[in-house]
Formats: C-alpha cells, sequence, structure tokens
C-alpha cells in the first residue's frame, strides 16, 4: 500500500509543477514558450543519472554480496532509467527542432545521452542473451559498472570535442528566481515519479520470482 | 586481420574519394574506424577457441590467478592488434599519401590500442559465456570505449593538421586515464566473468 | 505564441511514454497475480502447498 501513498504523493507534486511550468513561471525572452520544455526535460535527465547511479550502486552490492533482491533493484533502476533517458532524448530533440531547425545535433549533451542511452540498451541486450540467473545478474552487473564508470570519461571526451567543433547551445541567458522554483519542484516531482516507477517496478520482478518458485514447486 | 585491415582502407577509398585536402581531413576517421572493427574481429576470437576447446578450464585449473589470464590475453590482444597496425599505418600512408608516420601519432595509436584491449579482452570473455557470442562484443565495446574513438580521432586530425604536443594533450590525457582506469576495474573485475 | 505544438509534442511524448509504461507493467502485474493465485490453488488442491 505504500506504492498507493507513492502514487497519491507523485500525481500530486506533478500536478503543482505542471500549474508552474504552464501558468506560474514567465516565458523565456529569447526562445519563448518552447522554452518550457526545459522544465520537464533536465529534471528526466538528471533522474535517469540518478537511476544509473543506482545501477552502479546495486551492481557493486550484488557482485559483493551476492544477493538476488540487488539484482532485482539494479534490473529494476536499469529499466526505469532507460525510460527516462529515452524520454529525454526524445523531448531534446523535439525542442531542438523549432529552436534549431534540425531534430537532431551532435552536441554535447545530445551525444552523450545517446551513448548513455546506447550503453543502458547493452545491458538489457546483455541479460536478454544469458538464461541462468547467476550469470546473467553476475554480468549485467558488470555493464552497469563499467557503463557507469565511463561516463565522465565520455562527458569529457565529447565537450572537449565539442569545444573544438562548437555547435548550437540549447539554452543561454539566466534564470529568473520563478524558474528555479519552477525548475526544483520539477525535480522533486521527478524523483517521486521515479521513486514509485522504480517500486512498483520492483514488486512486478518480486511477483516473477515468487511464480517462477512456484512452477518450480509443480515439478 | 592484416588483411581485412588493408581490404577496410581500400573500401574506404572508394567510399570516398576527393581532393588531398579532403583524403588528410577523412584520414583520423578512416584509420580509427578501420582499427575499431579489426580490433572488434580480433578481439572475439581471444576467447572463441577457448571456450570451444575446453581450453578454459585448463587455464582456470592452472596455478595462476584469475587475473594473471586476464593480464595475459590482454597483453596478447595488445601485441596482435600493434602488429596489424605497424603494417596497416605504412600501407595508408602509401595508399593514401598521408603522412601518418610520426611519434604524436604513434603514441596515440598505442594508447588507443591499450584502451581497446583493456575492454575488448574482459568483454570478449563476457561474451562468449553468453547465448550470441560474437554478436555481443560489438554491442558492449563500442559504446564503452567511444570516448577513446573520439579522442584518437581528434588528436590525430590535430597531429596530421600539423598541431604539435601542446594540443594533443587534453585528449592524450582521456585516452591515458581511460586506459588506466579500466585496466585495474577490469582487472578486478575479471574473475567474475570467468568463474562459473 | 509560436512554437506551441512543439511544446505539445513534448509534453504529450512524455506522459504518453509513461503511461505507456505503467500500463505495460500493470498488466504484467495483473497476470502475474492471476497466475500465481491460480498456480497456489492448484499446489493447495494436490496437496503439494501446505
Amino acid at each position: 500500500m505504500k506504492i498507493r501513498v507513492l502514487l497519491g504523493l507523485t500525481a500530486a507534486l506533478m500536478v503543482i509543477a505542471l500549474y508552474m511550468v504552464f501558468i506560474f513561471v514567465p516565458s523565456d525572452a529569447e526562445t519563448g514558450v518552447i522554452q518550457r520544455i526545459f522544465y520537464f526535460h533536465v529534471p528526466l535527465a538528471w533522474i535517469a543519472f540518478l537511476a544509473f547511479f543506482v545501477v552502479f550502486g546495486c551492481s557493486i552490492m550484488y557482485l559483493w554480496k551476492r544477493g538476488r533482491k540487488w539484482d532485482i533493484l539494479a534490473s529494476s533502476s536499469a529499466e526505469v532509467g532507460l525510460v527516462f533517458t529515452t524520454l529525454f532524448l526524445l523531448t531534446g530533440s523535439i525542442w531542438a527542432r523549432p529552436v534549431w531547425g534540425v531534430w537532431w545535433t551532435w552536441d554535447s549533451r545530445l551525444t552523450s545521452s545517446l551513448i548513455l542511452w546506447i550503453i543502458y540498451l547493452a545491458y538489457f541486450i546483455i541479460r536478454s542473451y544469458i538464461s541462468e540467473e547467476g550469470r546473467r545478474a553476475r554480468f549485467a552487473a558488470i555493464v552497469g559498472i563499467m557503463g557507469f564508470i565511463d561516463i565522465p570519461i565520455i562527458a569529457m571526451a565529447i565537450t572537449l570535442w565539442r569545444t573544438q567543433h562548437p555547435g548550437p547551445v540549447i539554452f543561454e541567458g539566466g534564470l529568473v528566481t520563478e524558474m528555479i522554483w519552477t525548475l526544483i519542484v520539477a525535480i522533486i516531482a521527478f524523483t517521486a515519479l521515479y521513486i514509485l516507477l522504480f517500486s512498483y517496478r520492483v514488486l512486478v520482478k518480486q511477483d516473477e520470482h515468487e511464480l517462477n518458485a512456484l512452477k518450480a514447486l509443480r515439478r | 586481420m592484416i588483411v581485412f585491415a588493408i581490404l577496410v582502407i581500400v573500401i574506404f577509398n572508394f567510399a570516398f574519394s576527393g581532393s588531398q585536402q579532403t583524403m588528410v581531413s577523412l584520414t583520423p576517421g578512416m584509420l580509427w574506424v578501420t582499427f575499431a572493427f579489426a580490433g572488434v574481429l580480433s578481439l572475439n576470437r581471444a576467447f572463441i577457441q577457448e571456450k570451444e576447446d575446453n581450453c578454459l578450464e585448463g587455464l582456470m585449473v592452472c596455478p595462476v590467478s584469475r587475473e594473471t589470464i586476464y593480464l595475459g590475453k590482454m597483453l596478447g590482444s595488445l601485441f596482435f592488434m600493434l602488429l596489424v597496425e605497424v603494417v596497416v599505418l605504412p600501407v595508408f600512408a602509401l595508399l593514401f599519401n598521408v603522412n601518418v608516420i610520426s611519434l604524436p601519432l604513434i603514441i596515440i595509436t598505442i594508447l588507443a590500442t591499450l584502451g581497446f584491449v583493456t575492454i575488448g579482452t574482459l568483454f570478449s570473455a563476457l561474451a562468449v559465456n553468453t547465448k550470441a557470442r560474437e554478436m555481443v562484443l560489438p554491442i558492449l565495446f563500442f559504446p564503452i570505449v567511444s570516448p577513446v574513438i573520439i579522442s584518437a580521432v581528434s588528436a590525430s586530425g590535430r597531429v596530421l593538421g600539423g598541431e604539435s604536443w601542446g594540443d594533443i594533450y587534453s585528449w592524450l590525457g582521456i585516452i591515458a586515464a581511460f586506459d588506466i582506469i579500466f585496466l585495474v576495474v577490469a582487472y578486478l573485475v575479471f574473475s567474475v566473468v570467468i568463474d562459473e | 505564441m509560436d512554437n506551441l505544438g512543439y511544446l505539445f509534442a513534448a509534453y504529450t511524448v512524455i506522459w504518453v511514454g509513461l503511461f505507456t509504461y505503467i500500463l505495460v507493467l500493470a498488466q504484467k502485474q495483473r497476470q502475474l497475480r492471476r497466475d500465481i493465485d491460480w498456480l497456489k490453488e492448484m499446489l493447495k488442491k494436490a496437496d503439494q502447498l501446505p
């Protein structure tokens, strides 16, 4: 029933965030209304990153303690993280279209995010290719750990590459206080959403395991 | 492997043709795509034979630590890839009229190759233990190794453009950091992949 | 108020994406619960479950 509480809390926070994004905050002077995507786009990205940090932590814990629950936590967080990253990429693309005129561009943030997305997609592809549970958890943990460690290096390389071939910058100009507050509220709302989805996914995975255990009993 | 690399270069010649100026600017990309793909192919082979002939179990029974197996395999792949590069670079210089034989470029190549084999050896051992085997390695390898490729291509471009050491320090730094960090991580984590 | 269409598109993408994910999960959950309960009944009948 904790899920119900989380659901209610998340919904409430989201409504507040939506109000702030659409009614409370003033439009950006330069790019106009479209800039409001920022308030959902950025939290999606940060929480995705948080999700992958959780994958990193749980993967290490799994390799250390070898408890199945760590694998459940890691893979659930990776899944939610992948969803958030996908949404972050899509909204970034939709934001880019009117502002730059193109659906995609190889700017540092979009490029790093794309690679991040691919790494975590690889996490799931690997999992799908291993049928034995223990090995799947171990190998996935390795990918989760190495992927996360790689992120700062990827960011550095791409940023350095981009400073030598500068591309478009998506958001110039300072942030007015209303904007900062709106962003903060949005981040809190999306954190709640992450926790909600994550907990729910973990619950479903536990049910999957229960079912498998029962099936095993049958034989 | 050397033949494969040369074939790739020849295909590149058909894919891209242009003035000498264009060729020089395309060289870093072509060079590193060639090395990356040849690398994946050779790294895939690192463990396939072991797995098929059950040599891996034999190796594990030996009184050497898992980590030593990793180092051994890694150095073997490193040596092999460097050999390929030693042949490919002059051939490239010949075919494209670009001077790719210079000390900075050689340093870049060595460092980047080290990065490739560090990651590649670990993931090759991992891939061989999955259902899809050879297909798994590229999926894991390329995204993780992307900063090395980006850095190698950029640095090579600068070198060919006549820049001196000062400019490529940051790129070399990134590749070197990658090498050290992942050498340590792969070394520590290898036994997880090999043990049942 | 130009580009409002894009803003709308972006938010739609987010909400549709999230809802699809939640619905798929919920469906999986329901099916799982059904299977678990059914199996439990079966095993109880066969006396394999306390």
